[in-house]
This record gives structure tokens, sequence and C-alpha cells, in this order.
């Protein structure tokens, strides 16, 4: 199915990763356990859509993973559990998972993987065990999901002025990537 | 001897060595190679700044340094995108390998604009002025000061939907500052009016013709800035000591 | 052929230099000797053969480990010692007195009265033998020593000393200064901090910071002032003076300082190698600004300062890294002389320039862009 994308990062040709968006998910309770045991049937960085912004901002979480993690420098435990770690704008790793990452409530899911090789995919495997439905990862997919309440609090952005629209837009994105890049330091 | 040797620039850090990605050497400065490259996604495209490890440096100071001034960029232009100054958005950095790299800004310099519009043109260039001044005082009016204000360093971004994008010499378009390389945060009158002072004199030397106009940029910085007086006062004495007069070459 | 005595003496230093430029222009008519396809057409430009220097004499103010030295115990030496260089610099240039062209000393910038001390012997040499005298900027005297001896045709200059910190290239007849230090010289606060480790200052105290140094493994943090092509010393000299009196203090007590990653104590040349490795960085870094700025790859060390091995091989690295190289002089003509100012004066002096008797004053402020430098392109 198309709604497991391969994408390349730029500059990043050796760990192309997969992408995808599944709506009303039904079993996350069972995927976080999945996670929380460390089985290595598993290893994906399940992100809870309601605090995505856009895709830059997943792309932006994986490329400093896989640099951290070229550069041998993980925080977390490997690079799908850096993913979620690199969303957060700051340093407390147990926070980003719970904020990030999926809960046993998360009813849309984007599930990420490094993948080893360009041959290797886990479409069939996400088919198997996400019990929800796969959509394209697209901008206006992830907007129809956030929750812009929960993604102003974390990353601080200002509460909207009366007149101004609530959605946040393009200067959001950029205040939330650049927060990402600056974590950390 | 007239010969310039350019030597090649340094190997370039992880992962931008294994990068199947073009990258395109825009400018070799004393502390940082400019590249053109993408990032994110193949279609964006980005400014890729590098500071090179200097093997002249015991490697301790060399890494503080790169640290420091890679983290000082960052922060003062993820602090303009917060609130709302134009400035390219940060994409990623790694403070450790010494990179930033920044949404790619279109459009073309003031300095291009102003030396190939049509000279006709006097509101237009009267516009720009403003503009110009404007886009420093709201820099100034966060607590950001720039430490090098030349018209190369302000893009005039098209606006709109590309209609009139194509029109050469038109001064219409969104003054983006690029390059806070010597940038700082700062609360100081006197910073803000060197700031000011290194605008003037590159403005001078730069557009001898247009030297007069710069009148405009000040009206533009007193209406985008409420500080302005307290700096202007202040640019007054920077301009009397003059004592980098004799330096800007 | 032009010749020309200097005199300098603008801090602890006295020197006394003779120089000889050995002129090309071609010879005039009358002179029967030459051929006439010689003409001065032929030859558009002058080439101009290396000056050569007939004496080179100095002697040092020497102060006693811990002090610096003083404007009036400065001035005095130079008076005590003057009279017996020149006679000793003329003698050893066997150069006769008629054969002498003029009388060079040092405006400025300096210390008032040893500038004043040395300008009176000059006045007084030149009543005495009837020559033109020559007041001579000492920053230009070094830039044009340091170009003659390397060779270095128009290098970005660095000029580092006890009094000055300046990085300076040349634009239309003059000398403009890039970048300086806002407080105090690089010099000085080498000086200063050997003090408070109470370094001796035999032969010079920046020499025997170079040599502690050079044993010195580990670097502790020191504030990094550069601001665009300027810097700043004194928060430095500060930090280091703090450093050393907290090393003084462990060394009498139980809990030696010791490096937090090897575990090893710090000592004396740990501090001198942390200042050092510090100080010339920020130097190296305005000088490649300023390079940039001019599009130069050449850059020419002078000032006494400048004798330091690390700050020229740091120099060296930075600028083949540039496709150029570095280029710097030997104590003889880095740290202040006589023959600097023989040269930088009798350029002057080609070019018409004299100083009369009412202007031979002296300066202590004396800025480096303002002597018109018309002897070059």
């Amino acid at each position: 199915m198309a709604s497991v994308e391969t994408v390349t990062l730029p500059h990043l040709p050796d760990s192309p990763i997969q992408l995808s968006l599944f709506k009303n998910v039904q079993n996350s309770a069972f995927l976080r356990q999945q996670l929380l045991e460390g089985n290595s049937d598993f290893e994906y960085a399940f992100l809870d859509a309601s605090i995505l912004i856009s895709r830059n901002q997943i792309l932006a979480a994986c490329f400093r993973a896989i640099t951290d993690s070229l550069n041998n420098r993980l925080k977390s435990r490997n690079v799908h559990s850096e993913i979620v770690f690199d969303l957060s704008p700051n340093n407390n790793i147990a926070e980003s998972f719970r904020r990030f990452g999926i809960q046993d409530t998360s009813s849309n899911v984007v599930a990420v993987k490094v993948l080893r090789n360009p041959n290797q995919s886990v479409a069939e495997h996400l088919r198997q065990n996400v019990q929800g439905e796969p959509v394209p990862l697209t901008d206006e997919a992830l907007a129809e999901v956030k929750d812009d309440a929960r993604l102003r609090k974390i990353y601080r952005l200002d509460q909207p002025k009366k007149g101004e629209t609530a959605a946040l837009g393009k200067e959001a994105e950029t205040f939330i990537i650049g927060s990402m890049a600056l974590k950390g330091s | 001897m007239a010969t310039t040797t350019k030597t090649t620039p340094p190997a370039l850090p992880v992962p931008f060595t294994t990068s199947t990605t073009p990258l395109t050497l825009i400018t070799q400065g004393a502390e940082a190679h400019l590249y053109r490259t993408t990032f994110l996604t193949p279609t964006t495209p980005a400014a890729l700044k590098i500071r090179p490890p200097k093997p002249w440096r015991h490697p301790v100071l060399d890494r503080r340094l790169t640290r420091q001034r890679v983290l000082a960029e960052a922060r003062v232009l993820a602090k303009c995108a917060r609130e709302g100054v134009a400035v390219p958005g940060v994409l990623g950095l790694s403070w450790e390998e010494g990179w930033v790299a920044m949404e790619w800004v279109e459009g073309r310099s003031v300095k291009e604009a102003v030396r190939g519009r049509d000279v006709g043109d006097e509101e237009g260039l009267r516009g720009l002025m403003r503009r110009v001044g404007g886009a420093v005082g709201r820099l100034h009016a966060v607590g950001v000061v720039h430490g090098d204000l030349t018209t190369s360093n302000m893009m005039l971004r098209p606006v709109g939907d590309g209609g009139e994008k194509g029109e050469a010499g038109g001064l219409e378009g969104e003054i983006v500052l690029i390059d806070f390389g010597l940038a700082g945060q700062t609360v100081q009158e006197e910073d803000r009016a060197v700031d000011l002072y290194v605008l003037e004199r590159a403005f001078g030397s730069t557009h001898p013709r247009e030297e007069g106009m710069f009148g405009e940029v000040l009206e533009g910085y007193m209406e985008a800035f409420k500080g302005s007086k307290g700096t202007l006062r202040r640019l007054e004495d920077v301009r009397m000591r003059g004592r980098k007069k004799s330096m800007i070459g | 052929m032009p010749i020309a005595i200097g005199l300098e003496g603008s801090a602890n230093k006295l020197g006394v230099g003779v120089i000889l430029h050995p002129t090309s222009t071609p010879p005039s008519p009358h002179d029967s000797a030459h051929s006439d396809e010689d003409s001065p057409q032929s030859r558009k430009k002058a080439y101009s053969p290396p000056a050569q220097i007939l004496s080179n004499l100095r002697h040092t103010f020497v102060s006693p480990p811990g002090t610096g030295f003083l404007p009036k115990d400065t001035a005095a030496h130079h008076r005590r010692w003057v009279v017996r260089l020149v006679k000793q610099a003329m003698k050893q240039a066997k150069v006769k007195l008629e054969d002498v062209d003029c009388i060079c000393y040092t405006k400025g910038p300096g210390m008032g009265a040893p500038l004043n001390a040395v300008a009176v012997a000059a006045r007084t040499l030149s009543q005495l033998w009837n020559k033109p005298l020559v007041g001579v900027n000492h920053c230009v005297g070094h830039i044009e020593m340091g170009r003659a001896i390397t060779g270095a045709e128009n290098p970005v200059v660095l000029y580092v000393s006890g009094g000055n910190t300046q990085v300076i290239a040349y634009s239309a007849q003059r000398y403009r200064i890039f970048g300086e230090a806002l407080d105090i010289a690089v010099g000085n606060c080498l000086d200063r901090f050997a003090r408070v480790l109470n370094i001796s200052n035999d032969p010079a105290p920046g020499y025997n910071i170079e040599q502690m140094a050079k044993k010195g493994k580990h670097l502790i943090e020191l504030p990094y002032t550069v601001k665009g092509m300027d810097v700043s010393f004194s928060g430095i000299l500060a930090s280091v003076e703090e450093l050393a009196r907290k090393l003084e203090k462990s060394k009498s007590s139980d809990a030696p300082w010791l490096d937090a990653e090897s575990g090893e104590p710090i000592t004396r040349e740990d501090l001198c190698f942390t200042l050092q490795e510090n100080v010339f960085a920020m130097l190296v870094e305005i000088t490649e600004r300023a390079m940039a700025h001019v599009g130069a790859n050449q850059v020419l060390i002078v000032g006494g300062v400048g004798c330091n091995e690390r700050l020229q091989d740091m120099m060296g690295l930075m600028a083949s890294e540039r496709g150029g190289s570095v280029y710097a002089t030997d104590e003889r003509f880095c740290i202040d002389n006589g023959i600097m100012i023989a040269q930088a004066g009798l350029l002057a002096w080609r070019m018409g320039f004299k100083t009369t008797l009412e202007e031979s004053t002296t300066t202590q402020r004396f800025r480096t862009d303002e002597p018109l430098i018309n002897w070059r392109d």
C-alpha cells in the first residue's frame, strides 16, 4: 500500500526511512507495550500525531537522530527512541516519550523506521500489527489531527492574540524546528 | 605576486562527507564556508554554513569557540523567528561538527537591487531604504544586534505568488536579514548605535551615489522601533568618535 | 647613495642603527663610464636592491622581576647610553659623517620621557653635524623594516608589542588600521602576567613566558574577547592573574589544584601555555578576518611579541590554509631597534620629507594611519 512511504533525507543516502500515518488506531496500548518490552520485532519510532505540525518536523528529528547515531552520541537507547526524544525542545528523555511517543490512548500514530538497507520494507509488518487506517502522511493529514493547544504549550509558543486565527502556521513550524535543533545546547 | 592561490575547502563534517546531495560553495569567509544545498527534503533549498576546525587553535579552545558561535547564531535566528522578525529559519545544526542549516532566502541582495535599479525610480528607492531601516528597527526592538550590517547581508525576498517576481530592477519585496555570524543579544544603546554606524559606513562605501538616502533608512528605523530616539542620539556620539573611520577600507 | 642613522627609544630599548639604500636609479648623463643604452626610459621602475644594514645596536633597560620599567628610569637609561651607542654604531658602520643624509628619530607613539630623551639626542646630532631631522612613526618603522627584511610585498600586518596591538593593511598611501586592541596591548598583558608570577624580565618577560609555555600542557578556560576585528585583553589579564593567585594558594595548602581530566597538578607552565594559546588564537583570528576582508594571503608579523615562535607557527598554519604564507623577522628586527627608524625615515627623506627643528617634538599618541606613505604605489 502506498501509505508506507520510503524517504531518503538529503545528505543521508545510506539511511532511508519509512514513514506512515495511521488514523483511528485501536491497539496503541499493545504497540507501546512492545516498545517497553524491547521487542526487537518492533524497532520503530511510534509518534503521537497530535503534536506533529508538519512532515518537516518529523524529518528534522530523523535527521538529527540519524546523524547523532552516525557520530556515536545517542542520548537514548537507539535511533528510534532518539527520534522521539529529538522532537522535544528539552533534555528530559522520559518526558519526551510521554509527550511525543505513542500513548495507550493515542488514536493517530506516525510510524517511523530507519531502514538498514534500501531493500528492506516494514510495510507488511505494520499492516499486520497496527490496527488502524493507513493514510498518506501529508501536512494536510497532520493538520487534521494536530492539537494546537498542546503544541503551543509544549513548544512555548505564544497564545493567539485576539482576532488572530488559532491555527499554527509556517512561522510556528520554523520556530518548532529551531527549538528542536537547539535542544541540549 | 598577484597569484591568489585558492586552496580547496577543508574536509566536510559527518554526515556531509558521504552526501550525494549537491553542495555548492557560495562564499568562503574567514570563519565559515557557505554552501547552497537542500535539507530535509530534496526540494527544500537550504544554506549550509560550516565552521571548519582551525588547526592552529588548541583543540579544546577550538571546540569551545565553534560551539559558542554556532549556538549564538542559531539562538539569535530562533529568537527572531519567534518574535516575527524576518530571518532565515534554522533547519538543523550541530555544535560539535560546527554547522547550521538554514532556510534559503530567495531573491537578490539589497546591494544588487540598488545597483541594478532603474535610476529614475527615486520613490522606489526611497521605499526600499525605509524598509531596510524598518527591518533593522524590528531587529533592535527584540534585543538583537546584527554585528555586520551591510547591503550584502540583506535580501529582497519576492512577495506574493511570484507574479512580479521576474520583473528585473524592481525594488519590491520583503527585507530579510541574513548572516548573523557576529550577532548578539543586547540591551545596550551603544551596541545598537554601532550596528547602525557600521551600516551607515558600509552603505556609504558600497553606494556612494545613494549615500544621501541614508536618512530614509533612519526614518524607517524610527517608525519600526520605539526606543530609536536614544539609539540615534548615541549614533551621533559614535559618529563623532569616528574611531572606526579609517578602518573601513 | 642615501644613508641614514636611526635612533629609537620609545620604550625600554635604546636602539641606534645605520642603513644604506643602494640606488639603482640610472646614472646621470655626466657619468661617462656609462653607456647610452641604459637610458632613463629603458627602465620604467627603478629596481630597488635590498637595504644594507651597516650597524644595528641596542641596549635594553631591564627592571627587576616583579616590576615594570618606569618612564623616569627608562629615560635616564637612554640618556646614559645614547652617546656611547651612537659612537659605536657610526664606527661599526664605517661611514664618513659627510655621507650621512639624515638623522631619523622616533616621534611616537611611546612613553613620553624616553621618547624625549632620544629626541634631544637626535636634535643635538642634527645641530652638531648639520644634517636634517626626520621624525618617524614607530609603527611605520616596524612595518617598513619587516617588509624590507622579509620581502613581503603587500602583506596584512599584525603589529604586536608591549604598547600596540594592531591589524594593518596598506591602502591608498596609508597604513590603515583594520583592528586593534580596545584596551591594553597584548605585550602589556603578557608582561604584567609575568610580574604576577615573578618571571624574570631578562632578556624579556615575553621570552621567558614562551619558554615556560613550551612545558605547559593543560589548557584552562579564559575569556576569549574578539569583537569583529578588534580584541580586548584586560579581562583576560584579570582572569589569568586570578588563576595565578589560586595556584599560589593551592601550593601552600594541602589541596593541590589538579587538572580535572588527567588529575595532574596545574603548574605555572600551564598558566603560561594557557595564556599564550588563548591570546594568540585571538590575534590569528582577527588577522584572518582582515586577510579575508582585503583579499590578501600574505601576513607579516612585527613588534616584540612577533618573535614568539608559537605565534609564528599558528599564523603560518592559518596563512597556508589560505594559500599564502607568514613573514616574520628575528629578534634583531622585531624587537624595537634603531635600524627600523632609519629605514622608514630614509624612505620618507628620499621623497623629500624633513622635520624642522621647531617641529621635532615627540608625541605619546601617534596613529599608524596618520603618516602619508608616499613611497608606495
